[in-house]
């Protein structure tokens, strides 16, 4: 900075050297220009330039401390922004540290639940530690204790060794006994053999007896034959007694005899009766049934009567209310014919008079029309006429005017020919006389013609009067034979008409209500077509004699009657029963057919027995195999006597009575019940069950004893 | 068969008809359960599933019933077949399902086919049995054991054969009636129809 200063130092003092040496020049020129130098005025301009100089040095100043300024704002915001720098700095460090201050505890807040967790681990590992301890204490005394029941066997088994010993020798000595015995033996052998002999001998002897033993027989056989002989006869002597007294009998059984056999001809007869009785009340049985049977059917058909009377009399009121005389659907269907038949008849008398009067109505308007047709002729005709009368006038009246010019004519004519001398104008007067007589000449004859016209006119008219009344005549006498034919045939006919009229509206609404009422009928019987009705003229119903209603109808009734007569049976022996309640009821055979159900159920019963009673004998066979073992291995024959009491015998028991009881305490315990035998075993019990609590060895001892005195004897 | 594809004769028709009576009186003894379920066995016939007996009994009484009906169509004298459902308890007859037969009996005099296709004929079957099928949704439940008879409404000159009788109509004492659809052969037209009794 310094240096910079230095420098601008520097820039300044050349810049104002460069300033001071340059207005030398100028000033020079204007030394030069003014004339010889003014020192005042030099001085002042001297004067000038150093105030100048000082301005510029005082302004350079300024710019030097505004730069310094300048320099120290720059640096003041440079250290502010350095500042502010290191404050976020720090600010971000302190969330950083807080940051990690949070983490912090919550690893603390962690590692004390562990520490937590831990303690208790430990206090469980502590518990179960004590436990096992427990249990190795316990495991220590077990193992003492098994340890002192080691040596107690150890020592048993050293006791059971000697005894072992003992056996050996006892085995020895029974050795030495079974040889001595066969010894004996064979010296019995040799006995037997003797013995055998001897046996011969005495049996030669036997069979002479038996010799001289069946003689004897024989002989008391002959003597029992002759007594029984005796006997025989004693008999006969007794036999021919009887029937002697039987002999003096006989007359009154023949009696008796005749007696019984009226009594049997008429009991036979009654017997005959009885049958022939039975016989017509099995007739009349049947007569009944039948007379039932009708008389359902009777019923049956009393109550298809009135169902038959009700429809008849449906049909009847039909007929009465429709006043027709129906008694059956054809009368009526004969009725509906007659009547269509009548309204045929009618609707061509109808047809036929509509004809007519259409007839009449046409020749009528013919009529009429020629009526109108004269009419206008005569009209035309009329006016013809009135056209030439007015013509007829117009030629009278031209008439009238030329005989008048004519007149007048004539008159200056005359005058002429009274003022003019005839000489002089009578040529141009003959003349004109002569035109004007051609002109009265030919008004004349037009006139005639005229004339001529007219009364052909006239006659004309005359003619067509006569048509004309003609036609009037024609058309009155038509109107008298319209009015005759209305008449005869229009007061007549009118009559006729409106009656028949009439009677065409009465027949057409006889014929709606007729067409109405058909309707109603098909309807009704379209009904019963439905229904399944049917004309019984043109139709017959036929079905299968052996159709499946008929047959299940015959099975139901089958069933029916067997059902019918279980219940009387079930009902004889209830009553049975009741009269007496203990009468056996086999004798009653209810031969009930048992349903399926119970058939099969039987079935598994009876197989279910079976197999029970197999796996019995399975059982039974092996427990007696099992006994057999037992007994033959451990020698002890072992009974249930009574609950939970057990009797032991021993296969080499002196005596049937010695036998050894115990009996099962409620705690399993098995206890020896004393009894003579058991008296007699004082030292055995005392040393193996008081002293050893042994029943095996108890029993074996038993035992090796009872065999002991058996092989020593 | 002998209907060819195009035409029809009387005698097929008989038999289009009697065949149509046969799977027709199966399917309603199937759907009313005049016979248990299990005596039916599916077969296949007018391109649909139907119930056909296999009860030997049954099977027996419908041929027998079905060919005189043939013969009888074939003669052109049969006028009505019903099937009459009886219960059997109270002997009432609950149900009648009536097919009226039209004969054209000019059939008889001319052979020559009628032209009618087999498969039009078929389809009016089907769609007849299928309305029987679907009036089992209406008609009421037979709640007691049935039986059915097969009644044949023929003129009366004609000569009753063995095995069959002549019977009552067996109408329903106040019925209510359906009429259902119709087919026609051109030379036999059948419409049926079901009257059943009227229920409280």
């Amino acid at each position: 900075m310094d240096l910079e200063d230095d420098t601008t130092v520097l820039t300044t003092l050349k810049s104002f050297n460069s300033f001071i040496s340059r207005p030398e020049h100028p000033q020079r020129l204007s030394d030069q220009s003014a004339g010889s130098g003014n020192l005042q005025s030099q001085y002042k301009r001297s004067m000038e330039l150093l105030e100048a100089a000082e301005r510029v040095n005082s302004k350079h100043r300024y710019l030097q401390l505004d730069q310094e300024k300048k320099q120290m704002e720059l640096s003041h915001k440079r250290a502010r922004f350095e500042l502010e720098k290191a404050a976020s700095d720090s600010a971000i460090d302190l969330e950083h540290v807080v940051d990690r201050n949070q983490d912090l505890l919550g690893r603390i807040k962690k590692f004390e639940e562990r520490e937590s967790e831990v303690a208790k681990n430990l206090s469980e590992h502590i518990e179960a530690n004590n436990a096992l301890r427990k249990n190795l204490s316990s495991l220590n005394k077990k193992l003492e204790e098994r340890d002192s029941r080691l040596n107690i066997a150890n020592q048993t088994n050293i006791s059971l060794k000697d005894e072992i010993r003992d056996l050996k020798q006892k085995i020895q000595n029974q050795e030495s006994t079974a040889s001595a015995q066969n010894l004996e033996n064979q010296e019995l052998q040799e006995q037997l053999d003797l013995q055998r002999r001897k046996y011969q001998e005495l049996s030669q002897l036997c069979q002479n007896l038996q010799a001289a033993q069946s003689s004897c027989s024989e002989h008391i056989i002959k003597i029992k034959e002759l007594e029984r002989r005796l006997v025989l006869q004693e008999q006969d002597i007794a036999i021919v007694k009887t029937v002697k007294s039987e002999v003096a009998r006989v007359p009154d059984l023949e009696k008796e005899l005749k007696r019984l056999r009226d009594d049997n001809a008429f009991l036979r007869e009654s017997r005959e009766n009885c049958s022939l009785l039975k016989e017509e009340a099995e007739g009349l049985r049947k007569k009944l049934e039948r007379m039932e049977k009708t008389k359902e059917e009777l019923v049956n058909m009393e109550l298809e009567k009135e169902r038959l009377a009700e429809k008849l009399q449906a049909w009847e009121n039909l007929g009465k209310s429709t006043g027709l005389n129906i008694r059956k659907p054809e009368d009526l269907s004969r009725e509906v014919i007659q009547i269509q038949q009548r309204e045929i008849a009618l609707k061509e008398q109808n047809y036929t008079l509509n004809s007519r009067v259409r007839s009449v109505e046409r020749a009528e308007a013919e009529l009429t029309a020629e009526v109108s047709q004269q009419r206008s002729k005569t009209l035309e005709e009329q006016k013809k006429r009135e056209t030439q009368d007015a013509l007829v006038r117009r030629l009278q009246k031209r008439v009238i005017l030329l005989t008048k010019e004519r007149d007048g004519m004539r008159a200056i004519l005359e005058s002429y020919d009274s003022e003019l001398a005839p000489s002089e104008y009578s040529p141009q007067l003959s003349r004109r006389l002569r035109e004007a007589e051609d002109i009265l000449q030919k008004t004349q004859n037009h006139n005639a013609e005229m004339e001529v016209q007219l009364t052909k006119a006239q006659e004309e008219t005359g003619t067509l009067k006569i048509q004309l009344q003609t036609v009037q005549l024609e058309l009155e006498s038509l109107k008298k034979q319209q009015s005759s034919g209305a008449d005869s045939n229009s007061s007549v006919t009118k009559e006729e008409v409106s009656i028949l009229r009439q009677k065409i509206e009465d027949l057409e609404a006889e014929r709606q209500r007729l067409e109405e009422q058909n309707n109603n009928l098909e309807m009704r019987l379209e009904r019963h077509n439905l229904q399944g009705d049917y004309d019984p003229v043109k139709t017959r119903v036929l079905h299968f004699k052996m159709n499946p209603t008929t047959v299940a109808k015959q099975q139901r009734k089958q069933e029916m009657e067997d059902l019918q007569e279980e219940v009387t049976r079930l009902s004889d022996l209830v009553r049975a029963l009741q009269e007496d309640p203990c009468v056996n009821m086999s004798s009653f055979s209810l031969s009930l057919p048992p349903s399926k159900e119970v058939l099969d159920l039987r079935k598994k019963l009876e197989l279910s027995e079976l197999k029970n009673q197999r796996l019995m004998e399975v059982f039974q066979k092996k427990i007696q195999e099992f006994r057999t073992v037992c007994c033959v291995l451990t020698g002890y024959q072992m009974d249930i006597t009574t609950e939970n009491q057990y009797r032991l015998t021993s296969v080499y028991a002196e005596h049937m009575d010695d036998v050894l009881l115990f009996k099962k305490g409620s705690n399993g315990s098995i206890q020896l019940l004393e009894n003579d035998f058991s008296k007699s075993l004082g030292e055995m019990v005392a040393l193996h069950l008081h002293h050893q609590k042994s029943i095996p060895a108890f029993l074996s001892a038993v035992t090796l004893d009872l065999f002991s005195r058996q092989t020593t004897v | 068969m002998t209907s060819t594809l195009k035409g029809i004769t009387l005698k097929g028709s008989a038999e289009l008809v009697a065949e149509f009576f046969s799977f027709g009186i199966n399917n309603i003894l199937y759907q009313r359960g005049i016979y248990p379920t299990e005596t039916f066995t599916r077969v296949t016939h007018y391109d649909m599933s139907l119930f056909f007996t296999t009860d030997p009994k049954l099977k027996s009484y419908l041929t027998d019933v079905v060919s005189q009906l043939k013969e009888w169509l074939f003669e052109c004298t049969v006028q009505k077949l019903v099937l009459v459902i009886t219960c059997l308890e109270t002997n009432e007859v609950l149900e009648r399902w009536q097919f009226d037969i039209e004969c054209d009996k000019s059939a008889k005099e001319s052979s020559a086919p009628r032209e009618k296709s087999l498969k039009t004929i078929q389809d009016e079957i089907r769609s007849v049995i299928r309305q029987i099928t679907a009036t089992v949704t209406f008609l009421p439940l037979l709640e007691t054991p049935c039986a059915f008879d097969l009644l044949v409404y023929t003129d009366k000159d004609l000569v009753v054969p063995d095995k069959w009788e002549e019977s009552g109509p067996q109408i329903i004492d106040q019925s209510e009636e359906v009429r259902l659809r119709s087919f026609t052969t051109s030379i036999h037209k059948v419409n049926s129809m079901v009257a059943y009794k009227k229920t409280n």
